[in-house]
């Protein structure tokens, strides 16, 4: 007897053409990577800004060698309060080499290298925190004069707008998570109302639920899929060159150069991308996947409660 | 087999709905055949679309091979219905697939092997002569070949619960004669049978117990 091909009537590539979902899921995988690239620029600009130099804080000690409040120099005195205190990471006192050399060119302007310098202490500080403004008092009190400069007031306000992107880049990933839902329950909906006499005549001879949704939601699934994996594949090349073009802004050394890429070859995208991005762009079309079998299992499942 | 107790059912839900059964009482055992008779909008088709679980009854009990289908969840129903087989009187024959195939699809639909499949298939379509329009689709067919398709389909999975409604309506006598021989057949096997009829010639021809309907009323259960 020869074989033949399994049919249940459902008739799936009918009622889910496979040109129409795909394409839309793949517009909106599209938007959604782009929407996501968005947010992970916006993550590493926040990190370069609050680790990098919005982190660092100067002490200045004048007289550093005087005998401070309590007891020892003021300079010992600081560093050991600086040393012990919570949120910093750490307190690097500048050398006379590398404080007359940040000084050279004033030095050079009054032409006395015999001038008092007062001790500089680089604190580095932990990302998000302010340990600094409670110790002003102590130090104070030890040494009188004591300076404290922050950087971190312009990295602050550039951090919160980094998380403000962040938020915005949230926000359209959602709005293109509801429309793609919406699109799947729609194309669903239309799909059962087409096969509609199908669904009715196999339910009325047993099929279950799940049955009639997982098949839809394997089909709706595997197309998604297909779309993801188009919309990602269109994002890339944007990506790239994106990433190439903000890579002296988000980078975390301090070297804002363009360097030549060589575009044929798939490492160097690797260390243009950054590898969160890549990672978002490999997770984009399995998510679509995910969503589109989801959102196809529950509208079956609710279209099937009209039937006793 | 099934029992109803006090069902009624009314078209658009309960209370602003137009009743089409009435306070139906019946209680009907294994391997029983019934006729089930009354004119034209008596609740025939009503009456056998509860009992397919096609609707739910507005109001009453409906008990259908020891399941109480109105507390019943829906997966128990739905195989309940795989143990039930329906004839319709508009065949339901789906028409963008093959005789064959329509005729597989119960089975199918239960996860049997392709191979016994095609088995049962070819064996219950030589039973009514179409062996030779497997492949040919239902709108290929006369009215009176649908209707032996759907037979066909519906007694397949050998049913505990075999309904039909006007199942002879586009045969011919002999044709029309063989169903019933078959119908009498699988009783004798355990088969429950209700058929829906207003053709009196063939009630008369084939005598046997009937519930007879009429404005939604039950008239007489006879035996």
């Amino acid at each position: 007897m020869a074989r033949r091909r399994y049919h249940d009537g459902l008739a799936l590539h009918q009622a889910l053409p496979g040109q129409f979902l795909p394409f839309l899921v793949a517009a909106m995988s599209f938007l959604a990577a782009l929407a996501l690239a968005g947010g992970i620029a916006a993550h590493n600009l926040s990190q370069r800004w609050t680790h990098g130099a919005g982190a660092v804080t100067t002490v200045q000690v004048p007289g550093p060698d005087d005998p401070a409040a309590g007891s020892g120099t003021r300079i010992a005195a600081v560093q050991d309060i600086l040393t012990h205190a919570p949120g910093i990471v750490a307190a690097h006192r500048l050398s006379d080499a590398e404080l007359r050399n940040l000084l050279a060119p004033w030095i050079e302007q009054t032409g006395d290298a015999s001038l008092p310098l007062p001790a500089v202490i680089e604190v580095h500080t932990a990302a998000g925190q302010d340990p600094m403004s409670p110790l002003l008092s102590r130090l104070e009190a030890i040494a009188p004069g004591v300076m404290v400069e922050h950087d971190s007031i312009w990295s602050n306000r550039l951090a919160a707008l980094a998380g403000s992107l962040q938020a915005c880049a949230l926000l359209a990933v959602l709005i293109v998570m509801t429309v793609a839902v919406c699109v799947v329950m729609a194309a669903t909906r239309a799909g059962l109302q087409t096969r509609r006499q199908a669904i009715v005549l196999i339910h009325s001879l047993g099929a279950m639920d799940s049955y009639i949704s997982g098949r839809f939601a394997s089909r709706v699934g595997l197309l998604a899929l297909v779309g993801g994996l188009g919309g990602s594949l269109a994002a890339l090349p944007m990506l790239l060159a994106m990433s190439h073009l903000a890579a002296p802004f988000s980078a975390m050394t301090d070297a804002p150069v363009l360097a030549p890429v060589d575009w044929r070859d798939p490492r160097a995208w690797a260390d243009i991308v950054p590898h969160a991005l890549l990672w978002m762009l490999l997770a984009l079309p399995p998510a679509a996947g995910i969503t589109g079998w989801i959102t196809t299992q529950l509208t079956v499942r609710a279209w099937l409660r009209r039937l006793p | 087999m099934f029992r109803l107790h006090d069902v009624s059912y009314a078209y658009g839900g309960n209370r602003a709905g137009v009743a089409a059964l009435s306070h139906i009482s019946l209680d009907v055992a294994q391997g029983e055949f019934r006729w089930l008779l009354g004119p034209s909008g008596a609740g025939k088709s009503s009456l056998l679309s509860i009992l397919s679980l096609e609707v739910q009854a507005s109001a009453g009990m409906v008990e259908i091979l020891g399941v109480p289908v109105m507390q019943a969840r829906r997966s128990n129903l739905a195989r309940l219905r795989r143990r039930i087989g329906t004839v319709w009187q508009d065949f339901r024959l789906l028409p963008d697939l093959s005789v064959f195939d329509n005729v597989a699809l119960p089975l199918r639909l239960q996860h049997r092997a392709e191979d016994e499949i095609a088995h049962e298939v070819h064996a219950i379509m030589k039973w009514v002569g179409l062996e030779n329009r497997l492949d040919a689709r239902p709108l290929q067919l006369s009215g009176g070949e649908q209707q032996r398709v759907a037979i066909a389909r519906a007694v397949i999975y050998r049913p505990a619960l075999l309904l039909a409604d006007e199942p002879t309506n586009a045969l011919d006598e002999r044709q029309a004669g063989r169903l019933m021989a078959m119908f009498h057949r699988l009783a004798e096997l355990g088969t429950t049978i209700v058929v829906a009829t207003h053709n009196d010639a063939i009630v008369e021809k084939y005598p046997a117990p009937a519930i007879e309907l009429a404005h939604g009323h039950m008239v007489r259960d006879y035996r």
